[in-house]
C-alpha cells in the first residue's frame, strides 16, 4: 500500500499588512508498487512512434526507432494492456494486428514477440500529423478496461501535415484520458509543440540528440511508467473564505504550472490532477493571498491535501502569522527562495531563446545573462552547462554574457527542453 | 498570580522600564514577555486576536504580573484532559474547527482546549476560562455544578495556577474539580434540618482540603524551588444562602441588581495585608509586590484553610467568581456590576456574558489568564431541595 507524506517549508511570519503567503509543499510517495499490479485496476501502455518519411534521413534513425521500440516492449510488465501506434500523416495501430477485435492486448511472451516483429517491419513514408495520433490513442485507451493509461510518443519532425486546429483538438481530446511522455529525435522537431502535449498530458518532454541514445531513453521511460503503482493522485488545496489561490506550481523535479488545471471541489477547495505516482517526491509551490489580519493573529492560509481514490493520503498546513518582529518577517524561506529562482530560470531561458530566434539580441543577452546568474546561484549545473554552449560567460555572478555566433540548433533545443528541470534545495 | 517571594531586582522591562528580577519571564507591571521562551507561543497563536495591544499599566500599577521559571521543562505528564467537547466551533466565524486545529471556513487558529474552555452547568450558570493574550499557557481553571431549577443550588469554583512552576495548569484544574466534586456530593447529602451557613462553611473547608490534596499530588519533586501551586475560591448558592471561601487572591462577588455590591472574599495578598495593617491603598497597590499572594494551595502551602464568609441573597443579582485576570481590569464591585449589566444587554446567557467579560479583559490587555464564572440569582429563590 502506497504511503504519502507531505512536508511544508515556509516562513509563516508576515509583516503588518502583508497578504501573500508562499510555501513549498514537498510530497513523497513510498511503496507505490507496480503499475496495474496493486489490485485496483489494470494499466495500459501505448507506444506511439513517428514512421514518417523523414525517419529515413539519415537511415540510422528508423533503425534506432525499431530497436528502441523493441526495448520498450521488453520493459512492459506482463499482463499490462498494450498497443503500438505508427504515426505519419495519419495514425494506424501497428499492433495488435487485428485492432478491430481488441485495440489493446495483454502483454505476454507471445504478444511481445508478435509486437516486436511488427515493429521491425516499420517503413518510413508520409508526413507528420501528431493531433491524429493523439486522437487514435484516445480511442484505443477508451476501448480498453484500464484504470491507468500511459503513452510514450516519439517524433522527429514538426507537425506539418495537419492544421493547428487539428493538433489542438488532438491534445484536447487526450487531456485527462492518458498521460504522455514525449521525445523528439534530431533537430527538426519543435520543442514548443511537444511541450504543449507533455504539459497537457502530465508527462515529460526531452530531446534525443543522437539516435543511438534512443534505446536507453525508451527503456528508462517505460521502466518509470511501470513503476508508478498509484494510478491517480490529485492535489487538493483549501484556502480560507475571502482568500485567493494565486498559483499552484510543481517546482521539482520539473516546473509545471498546475494553476489552470484547477477543478473546483467546493467554494473553498480546488483540485489539481498530478497523474500517476511511483516512489518519488515532488515539490509544489503554493501561493495564497489572504486578507491581512492584525499583528498577533494566526491563521491557516492553505490546507494542501494529497488525495488518492477520494481519500486524503497526506496533508500539509500552510500558515500565516502576522508579526511586528522584523527578524521573523524578513526571513526568506530557503525552499521558497530556491524554487522561486528556479521558476524564473525556466522563464528567462525560454524568453531568451525566443528573443534570440526573433533576432532581438539585446533582450536575448539580458535574459540569458539573468539565466546564467540564476543557474549559478541555484546550483543548476545542467542549465549552467547548456547555457555555456550558447553564450560566452564573462561574469556568472553578475550575469554578464555575450551571445555566441555559431551555435548548434541541438544545443539550443537541449537548453530549451532542459529549462523546466529543476534542482532540489540544498540543505 | 505572583509567588510570595521578594524578587531580586536585576534589570528593567524593555517595554515599560519597571525593574524586573532575573528569573522573571513576564514583566510584573505591563505583562511584556522578558524571554524568548515566554513568547514562543504568545500571542501569535491566539485566535482572532481581536484585542488591542497591551497597554502599559500606568493606570493600573502592578497589573497582571506573573513570574515563571526561566526554563520550562517539558510537562512530566500529558496535558490535563478536559471534558469531551465534541465538535468545536470557530471563535471568529462560528464554523466548524477541523481536527487539524484550524477553522474550516476562515482558517482562524482555534485555541487549544486547555487554553479556552467553557462550562454551562445549567441554564442560569456558566463560566469561561481563557489563556488571555500575554501568557503562553492557561493556568487558570474552573469547575462548577448547578441544579437546573434557577437559583436553587450552585457551587462555582475557580483556581488560578501560580505560574512560576511547571505543572500549575494541572494543579489548578485537578484542584478545582476535586473541590467541585466535594461540594456536589455535599449538596446531595445535606441533612434537612442543618443550618445552611454552618453546613457550607464546613463543606467549603473540606473542598479546600480536597483541592489542596490534588495540588500537592501534582508535585513530583518535593525539593523543587517552585512546586505547582494555585489559588482557590468558591461560592456556593443554596436557596437564599451564599457562602464563599478562598485561599489566595481569586475572588467571589455578590452583585445584587440594586442593593450594595460587594466583594465577598478577602484577598490573601501582600497589598491586602498591608492595607489591613494601615498602609494607604494607593501606596500598597502601586508596590511591585502588590499581587504577591500570602496563601495558596500546593505542597509548600503555609496555610490552606479556606477563609469563609456568608451572605443572603434577598434580591435578584449576579454571583461572580473570578481570577485576577478579570478583576485586574475591573476591581470595584460596583464597577463590575455596571460592566456585567452593560454586557447583559447584548448577551443572554451567563456563559455568553462570561465570554464577553473575557473579551473585555483581553481588550484591556489580557496580561494574565482570565476566568469568570457567573450564576444568575432571581428575586424569590426556590428552596434548595
Amino acid at each position: 500500500m502506497a504511503q504519502f507524506r507531505a512536508e511544508v517549508f515556509q516562513n509563516e511570519f508576515l509583516s503588518d499588512g502583508t497578504t501573500d503567503v508562499h510555501a513549498i509543499v514537498s510530497v513523497r510517495c513510498t511503496d507505490a508498487g507496480v503499475a496495474g499490479q496493486t489490485g485496483v485496476g489494470d494499466a495500459a501502455e501505448l507506444v506511439i512512434v513517428d514512421t514518417s518519411g523523414s525517419m529515413a534521413n539519415p537511415p540510422d534513425k528508423i533503425t534506432a526507432v525499431r530497436a528502441a521500440a523493441q526495448v520498450a516492449l521488453e520493459e512492459i510488465v506482463d499482463g499490462t494492456f498494450f498497443a503500438v501506434i505508427a504515426g505519419t500523416d495519419t495514425a494506424r495501430v501497428a499492433y495488435p494486428l487485428q485492432p478491430t477485435e481488441a485495440p489493446m492486448v495483454r502483454m505476454s511472451a507471445k504478444t511481445r514477440k508478435e509486437a516486436q516483429a511488427a515493429v521491425r517491419r516499420f517503413q518510413p513514408n508520409g508526413g507528420t500529423a501528431i493531433g491524429s495520433w493523439l486522437q487514435l490513442a484516445t480511442d484505443v485507451f477508451a476501448a480498453t478496461p484500464a484504470s491507468q493509461c500511459h503513452a510514450i510518443l516519439l517524433t522527429d519532425g514538426n507537425n506539418e501535415s495537419e492544421d493547428p486546429a487539428a493538433f489542438e483538438y488532438g491534445i484536447e481530446t487526450a487531456t485527462g484520458a492518458f498521460q504522455c511522455d514525449c521525445r523528439g529525435v534530431g533537430a527538426d522537431w519543435v520543442v514548443d509543440e511537444l511541450r504543449r502535449i507533455a504539459t497537457a498530458l502530465l508527462g515529460t518532454v526531452d530531446l534525443i540528440a543522437d539516435p543511438a541514445e534512443m534505446e536507453a531513453d525508451f527503456e528508462s521511460m517505460i521502466k518509470s511508467a511501470m513503476s508508478r503503482g498509484v494510478a491517480r493522485v490529485d492535489l487538493r488545496v483549501w484556502a480560507p473564505q475571502g482568500a485567493e489561490v494565486l498559483f499552484v506550481r510543481q517546482v521539482a523535479p520539473t516546473i509545471d504550472d498546475l494553476t489552470p488545471r484547477r477543478a473546483p471541489v467546493s467554494d473553498l477547495v480546488g483540485q489539481y490532477p498530478t497523474g500517476s505516482w511511483g516512489d518519488e517526491s515532488r515539490d509544489y509551490h503554493v501561493a495564497v493571498r489572504v486578507p491581512a489580519r492584525t499583528v498577533g493573529s494566526a491563521q491557516l492560509a492553505a490546507r494542501v491535501q494529497v488525495v488518492v481514490a477520494d481519500e486524503v493520503a497526506a496533508q500539509g498546513l500552510v500558515k500565516a502569522v502576522w508579526s511586528d518582529d522584523e527578524a521573523l518577517t524578513t526571513r526568506l524561506d530557503k525552499a521558497v527562495a530556491h524554487y522561486t529562482g528556479q521558476a524564473e530560470l525556466a522563464q528567462v531561458i525560454q524568453e531568451g531563446l525566443a528573443a534570440r530566434s526573433e533576432g532581438d539580441e539585446a533582450t536575448a543577452t539580458a535574459k540569458l545573462g539573468r539565466a546564467v546568474k540564476l543557474a549559478t546561484e541555484t546550483h543548476n549545473d545542467e542549465a549552467t552547462q547548456k547555457l555555456a554552449k550558447l553564450v560566452h560567460v564573462d561574469d556568472a555572478e553578475k550575469g554578464t554574457v555575450r551571445l555566441k555566433r555559431d551555435i548548434s540548433k541541438l544545443d539550443e533545443m537541449a537548453l530549451d527542453t532542459a529549462s523546466t528541470k529543476t534542482t532540489r534545495v540544498r540543505t | 498570580m505572583i509567588a510570595p517571594t521578594t524578587p531580586v531586582i536585576e534589570g528593567a522591562c524593555p517595554q515599560c522600564a519597571t525593574p524586573v528580577a532575573a528569573d522573571e519571564q513576564f514583566c510584573e507591571s505591563c505583562g511584556a514577555a522578558l524571554t524568548d521562551s515566554a513568547t514562543a507561543s504568545d500571542p501569535a497563536s491566539r485566535p482572532g486576536a481581536s484585542a488591542e495591544p497591551a497597554q502599559p499599566a500606568e493606570s493600573a500599577p502592578g497589573l497582571g504580573s506573573t513570574r515563571t521559571r526561566l526554563t520550562i521543562p517539558a510537562p512530566s505528564e500529558p496535558e490535563p484532559e478536559l471534558a469531551a467537547v465534541g465538535v468545536r466551533h470557530c471563535a471568529s466565524c462560528a464554523a466548524v474547527i477541523d481536527p487539524d486545529g484550524y477553522c474550516t471556513v476562515c482558517g482562524a487558529k482555534a485555541a487549544a482546549e486547555r487554553d479556552h474552555f467553557r462550562e454551562t452547568p445549567s441554564a442560569w450558570t456558566g463560566g469561561v476560562c481563557d489563556r488571555g493574550i500575554r501568557h503562553y499557557r492557561n493556568e487558570d481553571a474552573m469547575a462548577s455544578v448547578a441544579n437546573s431549577a434557577p437559583g436553587s443550588f450552585a457551587a462555582l469554583v475557580v483556581c488560578d495556577g501560580v505560574s512560576n512552576s511547571v505543572d500549575s495548569d494541572r494543579a489548578s484544574l485537578n484542584a478545582a474539580r476535586a473541590a467541585r466534586d466535594v461540594l456536589s456530593a455535599a449538596h446531595a447529602t445535606r441533612p434537612e434540618e442543618s443550618d445552611a451557613v454552618a453546613f457550607w462553611t464546613e463543606q467549603i473547608g473540606l473542598a479546600a482540603d480536597a483541592a489542596q490534596a490534588e495540588a500537592r499530588a501534582v508535585a513530583t519533586d518535593a525539593e523543587t524551588v517552585n512546586p505547582p501551586s494555585c489559588t482557590f475560591v468558591t461560592a456556593v448558592l443554596d436557596g437564599a444562602t451564599i457562602v464563599a471561601g478562598c485561599v489566595g487572591d481569586s475572588r467571589a462577588y455578590w452583585l445584587p441588581d440594586d442593593g450594595p455590591a460587594a466583594q465577598l472574599t478577602a484577598d490573601d495578598s501582600w497589598a491586602s495585608e498591608q492595607i489591613r495593617a494601615g498602609m494607604p491603598r494607593a501606596v500598597a497597590e502601586a508596590d511591585s509586590r502588590a499581587h504577591a499572594i500570602t496563601r495558596w494551595l500546593g505542597i509548600d502551602s503555609p496555610d490552606s484553610k479556606a477563609a469563609c464568609v456568608a451572605t443572603t441573597a434577598t434580591e435578584p443579582g449576579w454571583l461572580l467568581v473570578c481570577s485576577d485576570g478579570l478583576w485586574n481590569y475591573c476591581s470595584e464591585a460596583t464597577e463590575l456590576r455596571a460592566l456585567i449589566h452593560r454586557l447583559a444587554q447584548s448577551h443572554e446567557s451567563p456563559v455568553a456574558i462570561c465570554a464577553a467579560l473575557v473579551d473585555f479583559a483581553n481588550a484591556a490587555g489580557g496580561s494574565d489568564n482570565i476566568t469568570s464564572v457567573l450564576a444568575r440569582v432571581e428575586g424569590a429563590p426556590t428552596p434548595a431541595r
